[in-house]
């Protein structure tokens, strides 16, 4: 061997592999010339094997590695293989979204088990105050600890989520303290209220962490607790032990929670504590907890007989409603899937805004049937149990609960997609329309949910048709 | 004089062998000013170079990063008729639709000039525009779905966020490549009549070619995608004053896609001599020493299996391998590692991490291999001849250009070949020294880098006073241009 400069493209110059050669080759580069795009492709992946000009024009009697590839781009039809289809991000079991609706639900129990405890007057006041607070400072914490998960990772997310759930339990307990100076609760209706709020809070950061299996260990006590007082008939003598296992479920939540929180947020690193985009971006998240607790709460509130005993109100708010989230979790996940399968499916945007919106049609009817149901069956319990009148009687007030879940339901979807401030809108408008109109009673109540799951369905038909927002 | 110098992905957030160049040139005209823009994947990516005085600013242009989005419908939406002849611009293979795309993408930047932030195309207006181009096409092989339409419109956006990035002032708008980079250096030209230059290490447009082969995306996304960039690149390419290939095998590419052959300077990478100096003396036992990133576009399998074949011909024979794995790419070492063990060599192959000082990476072998199958005009080729080591070397890119007759040049992905070469430099040490003499003064002759860089500072200043550059060979370089074997179609890219 000689130390000249090219040692050789593969052989000696003097045999042309012509036609029988260039088969070879795009037998070899099938792959590449099925999917290619242009000629121009090929020539890349042929320079990218070492095949050079003088390769070409001795091997195969083209003048050009370009010239070869378009050669090879005219011989080899197109035939591009599909790419591996993406993970999907919407697999989820239906067990998740199941057991969130049983946490959700569970600690309904409480409130009858609880009822010999909160005595007195301005009990409700008191409790509706602690709701407020809670629900629109776990809303909030809930949309930071989610878009910081989603921005940042795990490790921040449980960063913020230590800070936030400190800073909402300190925020719980200044609404109650300031309410009391204006409402003077009992000690325990004010305390009861903190723990609502503490189990909020912490049941909220173990969600966002994904630990619902810590949350079951909470809610455990509390709900077994409780459950057994109620089976065995509120016996006087164990009203303090009952109260008692009732008072670590938050106690228990907030703690895990902490220290999950501090142990994920030890893998995090160093980052901003907070954001001035994520103190914006939690007010809409903020403000849907307070009046979506209103519109639960506010009703059964207005309505409430006498001190003691449940209303109707209070039975469909807390139980079926708070059951059905669970459907509505899984509901969105398969509305999400449905369209995500259709972007692939359709060749156009009118087909797929036709059919994205009869798959959210779909959901919506699911929901409905799912509620309808979980309201029938707790209202067939309860009137057995005599804490409210005959289904027939309560037809009207369970109408309005379940309009009021669709409109929940179809602000989850909303909210999902991004659009945030006018599901907190209209359910403001609804709520106050309530409280204006409070004279009206249950048919007010009727109308203003009947209207809010109108007008939120009017709108998700609008906007869920967009490809753009499926897609992105 | 001011220049911006636009860069992708490299300096001064990467490391690599652009970024080497962009700090070597930068440095190497401390008279000059220099304002950098630096297109970056995300705001996270950090400054790894320390910026000299002469770069006067920094702006990071980032491409992916979700809040740099711009809000939806502010100000004005895009006009219709604009994005349709995108679209349109795109879709249409003619060689009249290349000047169509020329004139959409000005009025793209003037759409944002005019104040709005940015330009949109994932809309569902546009989707429908691009849906209904697409109706009808490709049936046989690849339906293009909603999906598809949202994804490449999206991929759009990102691509054109550049340009709407406030335009610098300078007097030469130097894009270290061609592709994204060309956008800033347009919307200087088209803003202030800046004159552009593009300077290519590799091809980019080659480049874009093979990252989407095996790419996440769908048929007609990728289709779409590789349309924009081949448009875009032929822009910069005619847009620019001055090209400037870092090897003349990139000028087929640059010739095919329309960049006039006047326009044309070959300026080679060079290195300093003054951290290279001559090697004395060589390792006692028969060495091969490689350097490079650990990555299969440096082809270290087909290294190892040539290096197998010198061993069973010349025992006790050792093969050095200098540098690590660029991050994520722990797998590419893991299955080299394997093959020399299944080869039988892993004792004799020894994977030695990175070197402080690259230059112990040559004295460690008696003779320098590169087996790459994609380069430029690699920095270790001729920091290695400088050093005086003679090298094997696959012929890629610009290796022929470096080597010259002071090497020897083997097809790539050819272990025979290559063992053949890597003996007969072993066995023989009077060709072995004759042939590193002789690539050192060749390297000393051609590839310093007082060469290249007075080569730009003379183009620079052609530019700068808005005079085209002067016939080819004024400049100071000692290679002669090519003249090319057969001349080259522009339907050859069709």
């Amino acid at each position: 061997m000689t130390a000249s400069g090219v040692a050789g493209d593969g052989g000696p110059p003097t045999t042309t592999a012509g036609p029988q050669g260039l088969d070879e080759l795009c037998e070899r580069f099938a792959a590449v010339c099925e999917s290619a795009v242009d000629p121009l492709e090929i020539s890349s992946a042929l320079e990218f094997d070492g095949l050079t000009d003088q390769a070409a024009r001795r091997l195969y009697g083209l003048p050009h590695v370009f010239a070869l590839a378009r050669e090879m781009y005219l011989r080899v039809p197109r035939r591009p293989a599909e790419p591996a289809a993406e993970p999907d991000p919407w697999r989820s079991d239906a067990l998740r979204p199941a057991l969130h609706g049983l946490l959700y639900g569970l600690p309904a129990v409480c409130y009858p088990a609880a009822a010999g405890l909160l005595t007195g007057p301005h009990v409700v006041r008191t409790l509706i105050l602690a709701l407020l607070a809670s629900w629109s400072l776990s809303q909030a914490l809930a949309y930071l600890g989610y878009r910081r998960l989603g921005q940042a990772g795990p490790g921040q997310s449980a960063m913020l989520m230590q800070a936030g759930m400190a800073a909402g339990l300190a925020g719980v307990a200044v609404v109650l303290a300031i309410g009391r100076l204006f409402v003077h609760a009992s000690p325990p209706a004010f305390v009861f209220g903190f723990g609502l709020g503490a189990y909020m809070l912490g049941a909220t950061v173990l969600l966002v962490l994904g630990a619902d299996h810590l949350l079951l260990v909470g809610l455990a006590p509390g709900v077994l607790g409780a459950a057994a007082f109620l089976a065995l008939g509120r016996p006087a003598g164990l009203a303090h032990a009952a109260w008692a296992a009732m008072a670590v479920t938050p106690l228990l939540v907030a703690g895990l929670a902490m220290k999950r929180a501090r142990r994920e947020a030890r893998l995090g690193g160093t980052g901003r504590l907070i954001i001035a985009a994520e103190l914006w971006g939690m007010l809409p998240s903020a403000g849907f907890g307070l009046v979506a607790a209103g519109l639960l709460a506010f009703p059964a509130a207005a309505g409430l007989p006498g001190h003691h005993a449940a209303n109707t109100g209070a039975v469909l708010a807390s139980l079926p409603l708070a059951l059905s989230m669970g459907a509505a979790e899984w509901l969105l996940v398969w509305f999400r899937r449905r369209t995500q399968h259709l972007l692939r499916q359709t060749q156009s945007v009118t087909a797929f805004a036709i059919r994205a919106r009869l798959a959210l049609l779909a959901a919506l009817a699911q929901y409905l049937l799912i509620s309808a149901a979980l309201i029938a069956i707790a209202v067939t319990i309860a009137e057995a149990a005599r804490l409210v009148q005959p289904l027939w009687a309560v037809l009207p007030e369970s109408g309005a609960y379940l309009a009021l879940g669709g409109a929940m339901f179809l602000a989850l979807v909303l909210q999902a997609f991004g659009i945030r401030g006018l599901p907190v809108a209209a359910c403001a408008a609804a709520l106050a329309f309530e409280v204006l109109w409070r004279g009206l009673g249950v048919p007010g109540q009727v109308a203003s949910s009947t209207a809010l799951l109108g007008v939120l369905a009017g709108y998700s038909a609008v906007h869920m048709g967009s490809a753009v927002r499926h897609a992105l | 004089m001011k220049i911006a110098m636009i860069t992708e992905g490299t300096y001064p957030h990467g490391f690599g062998g652009v970024s080497v160049w962009c700090d070597q040139l930068v440095r190497g005209l401390p008279e000059h000013a220099f304002s950098l823009v630096a297109i970056a994947g995300s705001a996270a990516d950090q400054v790894v170079w320390p910026l000299p005085g002469n770069v006067t600013s920094l702006s990071t242009i980032t491409l992916w990063d979700s809040a740099a989005r711009p809000a939806r419908g502010f100000r004005s939406a895009l006009p219709r008729r604009v994005a349709a002849d995108l679209i349109d611009s795109l879709l249409d293979t003619s060689a009249a639709a290349q000047d169509r795309f020329a004139d959409v993408l000005r009025e793209l930047f003037e759409f944002v000039r005019r104040g709005n932030r940015g330009v949109v195309l994932a809309t569902e207006a546009t989707v429908r525009l691009l849906t209904d181009a697409w109706a009808g096409r490709w049936r046989a092989h690849s339906v293009p779905s909603t999906h598809d339409a949202v994804t490449a419109l999206h991929l759009l956006d990102h691509f054109l966020r550049p340009l709407s990035h406030p335009p610098a002032q300078a007097d030469v708008a130097h894009s270290v490549a061609n592709g994204l980079g060309v956008l800033p250096a347009l919307a200087a030209k088209w803003r202030y009549g800046t004159p552009v230059m593009v300077t290519e290490h590799g091809v980019y447009l080659r480049e874009q070619y093979l990252q989407n082969r095996d790419g996440p995306y769908r048929w007609p996304v990728k289709a779409l995608h590789l349309a924009f960039m081949r448009r875009l690149c032929t822009l910069g390419y005619h847009e620019a004053t001055a090209i400037t290939p870092g090897n003349i095998y990139n000028r087929r590419w640059e010739e095919l896609l329309g960049a006039d052959p006047a326009r044309i300077r070959t300026v080679y990478n060079g290195v300093d001599p003054a951290h290279f100096p001559a090697l004395e003396g060589e390792p006692e036992v028969p060495t091969i020493s490689w350097l490079g990133r650990i990555d299969p576009i440096k082809d270290l399998e087909t290294l190892l299996r040539s290096f197998a074949i010198v061993v069973r011909e010349l025992p006790g024979a050792r093969l050095r391998l200098f540098g690590s794995s660029p991050p994520g790419g722990e797998a590419y070492r893991q299955r080299c590692q394997a093959l020399a063990a299944s080869l039988g060599i892993d004792e004799a192959a020894t994977f030695e991490g990175r070197v402080d000082n690259v230059r112990d990476a040559y004295a460690a072998g008696n003779i320098v291999v590169l087996s790459s199958v994609s380069e430029g005009f690699p920095y270790s080729l001729i920091e290695a001849m400088t050093c005086g080591r003679a090298c094997v070397a696959t012929n890629v890119g610009g290796v022929t250009e470096a080597v010259g007759d002071t090497g020897i040049v083997v097809p790539p992905r050819s272990p025979a070949p290559m063992a053949q070469a890597c003996l007969a430099l072993l066995r023989d040490s009077e060709l072995r020294h004759r042939l590193g003499m002789a690539a050192r003064t060749r390297a000393l002759e051609n590839f310093t880098v007082d060469a290249a860089i007075s080569a730009f500072d003379e183009i620079y200043g052609f530019l700068g006073r808005h005079r085209p550059l002067p016939v080819a060979a004024a400049l100071a370089q000692g290679m002669p241009e090519p003249q090319p074997g057969t001349p080259l179609r522009p339907e050859d890219a069709r």
